[in-house]
C-alpha cells in the first residue's frame, strides 16, 4: 500500500491538461524511469506516454495496460485589465466549486490564481441560487496586466493543485485522481509481477485526450498493436442523490469490473474468474451504451483488441477533492496483476 | 508582525472555539510586560503601559474568530450535515477541503460529480444545510467515533503569498488585526493603551459588547478586514475599496456612522507619515466599532481597515503592504495623547 501511495503522490504530481499532456512527458519519464521495471519507454505526436516491460520470452503475446495521462482543467481565454483572467473548461466542471478556489496557471512560469467570487454588497438578493456557468467566471492572479502577459496567453492551461488529504481508513482526497490513481495502480500491478513465471509483454500506456474524445487511446493502441488490452479508468462510487443504479457500485467494495458491448465479453468473464480464484474483491457493474471510457478506441484500435474494463470507484469526480479509497485501487493492482500473471 | 500573520491564520479558531488562536498571542505577548487576563467570554484584555500616562481610555481591538461550520447531524451513510457558523456564501462551501477542531479530522464538503447532475441541478448551488461533509466513514457509526453533533470544522488552513504582494488564507479576516496589534503590543509605547481580542465577532460581536462594558473605553480602533470588491467588471464606485491601495477609513457603513473627529485625525497622521490610504466608498458592512459606539457609556470609534477580496471563504485575498499600512496607521495614530 505504501508503494502506491508514493506512485500516487508522483503521478498526480504533472500537470497534464487535455492537449496539454505534452508538459507532463519530462516529468513521467524521469520518474518511471526510476522505477526500473521498464524496457522501452516513448512518446506520441498526440500527447500519449508508454513503456513496456519485456518477459524475454521470444515472440511473447503484448497486453495492453491503458489508463489516461490528461486531466480535467481550464485553458485561459482572455487577459483582462486588473490581471483577471477569464478560462474554458476542458472536460465537464461545475461552476459552483469554483469561487475562491485556487488552480495552478502554467505559463510561462507556473503561478498561482485564485477564482473571484463576488462580494455580497454586489450581489442581488437570491444570486447565490441561480445558475451559474464556468465562463462568467475568473481568475485572480494578483498581478498587474503588463507583468501577466509576460507570464500568460490565450491558451494557456490551469488546473487544480493536488494535495493529497487522508481522511478516514485508506480514503485520500486529491485532484486528477481522474486518471493519474489508474496510471499508478497499473504500475503498482506490474510491479507485483513475477517477471520469472510472465508469459507476456506489458505495455503501460498513458494516454491522452481522454477526456475530450479518447484521441490518444486510439492512436497508441494502433500504434503498439498489442494482443489485448485492460482499460483502467475512475468510476462514479455511489453517493446520497446518485441514480438508483449506482447502488451498487461503492467505494470500498474493489475495483469495478464492467459488462458493455463496448468490452470483450470472454476477455472480462476471464477476468472475473481470475479475480475469484484468487479472492480479490470486485465489483460488477454494466454499460449498456457507452462506458465513458478509453475501452471503444482501445477495442476498436487497427483490427480490434479484445479488451476489458475495470474502473477504481471515486467521489466527487471532476473536483478538486476526489475521493478514492485506496484499498480499492490496490485491489484494481492485484487483479490486474494476476490476470497478466495467469496467462 | 508578519511573523505572527501565517501562524495566526493557520490556526483553527471559528466564533465560540478562539481558544487555540487565544493561547497563541498569549505566547507572543507574555514577554512584553504587558498586563493580560481573558474574561468569561473568553475575550482576551491587554493592558500595556507606556512611557506617558492617558486621561482617556484608548482601545485597539481585533476579533479572533474566524467563520467556520459546526456539525447538526449524522446520516447513516457517515455523512455530517453542518451549517456555517458566520456569513457564509453557498458558493464557496461545496467540494473544498475542511479540518475539524476538536478531532483534526479532515474532511471534504461532498460535490456529486457533474456527470450524475441532473438538469435542474447543473450549474446551480444547494444550500449548506443540504450539504454533507465527507470525512471517510462507512458509516454513522465510524463517523461517531470521531465527530460529534456540535463539533466545529474551518476551511483547511492554505495561507499562500502569491501575485503581486498579496497573500491568501481562510482566516485573514481578523488575524491580521491580532498579527498587528501583537505586534504593537511588543513595541513600546508612548502612552498606556488597551487592547482587546474578541470572540464571537462573525456571528454578531458578542465578544466585542462584553468588552465594551467591562473596559467603558473612551476611543476605540478597530482593525478589520472589509470587503474589497474591486474585481473585474465592477465600476469603481462599486469597489467599496481596492487591495493594494492601503488601509481603508470609512465614513459610515451599516452599523456605524465614525467619528469624525478621529476620522479627520487618521487621515491626517496618514498623510503626514506617508502611510497609504483610501476611503470605502460604499455604505456596506459592519463590524464591531458600532457595539462599542453603542456599549457601556458609548465611544468615539474608528475602523482601520484591510481591503479583502473573498472575505468568509477559504480564499481571504489581502496585499502585505496594506495590511502593513494599518498596522503602521494604527501605531502612529497611538502615538496621540488625546487628552
Amino acid at each position: 500500500m505504501e508503494k502506491l501511495y508514493t506512485l500516487v503522490e508522483n503521478f498526480t504530481t504533472y500537470p497534464g491538461v487535455s492537449g496539454f499532456e505534452d508538459s507532463a512527458f519530462d516529468g513521467l519519464r524521469a520518474y518511471v524511469e526510476t522505477l526500473g521495471i521498464f524496457d522501452e519507454m516513448g512518446t506520441t505526436s498526440v500527447g500519449s506516454f508508454y513503456a513496456i516491460m519485456r518477459c524475454g520470452k521470444a515472440n511473447a503475446p503484448l497486453v495492453l495496460c491503458d489508463a489516461h495521462l490528461d486531466t480535467i482543467g481550464f485553458v485561459v481565454t482572455e487577459l483582462c485589465e486588473g490581471g483577471f483572467l477569464r478560462v474554458a473548461n476542458i472536460g465537464g466542471i461545475a461552476a459552483k466549486i469554483l469561487p475562491a478556489t485556487d488552480v495552478l496557471i502554467f505559463g510561462k512560469k507556473t503561478i498561482r490564481g485564485i477564482f473571484a467570487s463576488k462580494p455580497p454588497h454586489l450581489q442581488e438578493p437570491g444570486e447565490s441560487e441561480k445558475k451559474m456557468e464556468v465562463t462568467e467566471l475568473f481568475i485572480d492572479t494578483g498581478l498587474p496586466l503588463d507583468e501577466l502577459k509576460k507570464i500568460v496567453r490565450v491558451g494557456t492551461p490551469c488546473a487544480f493543485p493536488c494535495r493529497l488529504t487522508k481522511l478516514l481508513g485508506e480514503n485520500l482526497a486529491g485532484a486528477g485522481f481522474d486518471d493519474r490513481l489508474c496510471g499508478a495502480s497499473i504500475v503498482r500491478a506490474l510491479q507485483m509481477l513475477d517477471k520469472s513465471k510472465l508469459n507476456v509483454d506489458v505495455a503501460f500506456q498513458f494516454s491522452g485526450g481522454e477526456e475530450i474524445g479518447y484521441k490518444g487511446a486510439m492512436t497508441t493502441a494502433y500504434r503498439l498493436n498489442p494482443d489485448k488490452a485492460i482499460v483502467i479508468d475512475v468510476t462514479h462510487a455511489f453517493v446520497p442523490g446518485a441514480p438508483k443504479t449506482r447502488e451498487g457500485v461503492r467505494a470500498g467494495n474493489g475495483g469495478d469490473i464492467c459488462l458493455s458491448p463496448q468490452t470483450n465479453r470472454a476477455w472480462t468473464k476471464y477476468a472475473i474468474s481470475v479475480a475469484e480464484r484468487e479472492g480479490i474483491p470486485y465489483q460488477l457493474s454494466a454499460a449498456p451504451g457507452r462506458t465513458g471510457t478509453n475501452s471503444n478506441a482501445v477495442q476498436t484500435a487497427g483490427s480490434g483488441i479484445p479488451t476489458f474494463l475495470v474502473s477504481i470507484p471515486l467521489k466527487n469526480m471532476h473536483t478538486m477533492s476526489e475521493i478514492v479509497d485506496m484499498n480499492d485501487a490496490l485491489n484494481t493492482s492485484r487483479l490486474v496483476a494476476a490476470v497478466l500473471q495467469s496467462l | 508582525m508578519m511573523k505572527y500573520l501565517k501562524k495566526y491564520c493557520d490556526i483553527l479558531g471559528p466564533s465560540g472555539m478562539e481558544d487555540a488562536v487565544r493561547e497563541a498571542i498569549i505566547e507572543d505577548i507574555k514577554g512584553s510586560g504587558c498586563e493580560y487576563e481573558t474574561d468569561p467570554m473568553g475575550n482576551l484584555i491587554v493592558f500595556k503601559k507606556g512611557k506617558q500616562r492617558r486621561d482617556k481610555k484608548v482601545l485597539f481591538s481585533a476579533h479572533m474568530d474566524e467563520v467556520g461550520f459546526m456539525v447538526k447531524f449524522i446520516d447513516e451513510e457517515g455523512y455530517i450535515w453542518f451549517d456555517a457558523v458566520g456569513g457564509i456564501d453557498r458558493r464557496v462551501v461545496s467540494g473544498r477541503r475542511v479540518l475539524f477542531c476538536e478531532s483534526g479530522i479532515n474532511g471534504v464538503v461532498a460535490s456529486k460529480a457533474i456527470h450524475m447532475q441532473t438538469p435542474e441541478e447543473k450549474g446551480k448551488c444547494e444550500p449548506i444545510s443540504e450539504m454533507r461533509i465527507d470525512i471517510g466513514a462507512k458509516d454513522r457509526e465510524e463517523a461517531k467515533q470521531y465527530i460529534t453533533v456540535g463539533d466545529c470544522c474551518v476551511f483547511t488552513p492554505n495561507y499562500e503569498e502569491f501575485g503581486n504582494g498579496l497573500v491568501c488564507s481562510k482566516a485573514l479576516d481578523d488575524r491580521f488585526g491580532c498579527a498587528a496589534l501583537v505586534a504593537m503590543i511588543n513595541s513600546d509605547l508612548e502612552y498606556d493603551t488597551y487592547f482587546a481580542f474578541n470572540t464571537c465577532e462573525e456571528i454578531g460581536c458578542d465578544g466585542a459588547k462584553e468588552v465594551a462594558h467591562r473596559l467603558r473605553p473612551d476611543i476605540v480602533f478597530a482593525l478589520e478586514a472589509t470587503t474589497a470588491g474591486d474585481i473585474l467588471g465592477v465600476p469603481k464606485g462599486k469597489c467599496a475599496c481596492s487591495v493594494g491601495s492601503g488601509a481603508v477609513l470609512s465614513i459610515m457603513d451599516r452599523s456605524t456612522i465614525y467619528d469624525q473627529s478621529l476620522l479627520e485625525l487618521a487621515t491626517k497622521v496618514a498623510d503626514e507619515k506617508k502611510i497609504k490610504w483610501q476611503y470605502k466608498n460604499v455604505v456596506a458592512g459592519g463590524n464591531e466599532a458600532g457595539v462599542y459606539q453603542r456599549g457601556a457609556n458609548g465611544a468615539k470609534v474608528l475602523a482601520i481597515s484591510a481591503p479583502a477580496r473573498y472575505i468568509h471563504s477559504q480564499s481571504n485575498v489581502l496585499s502585505l503592504e496594506d495590511i502593513q499600512a494599518v498596522a503602521d496607521l494604527a501605531a502612529a495614530i497611538n502615538e496621540r495623547s488625546f487628552n
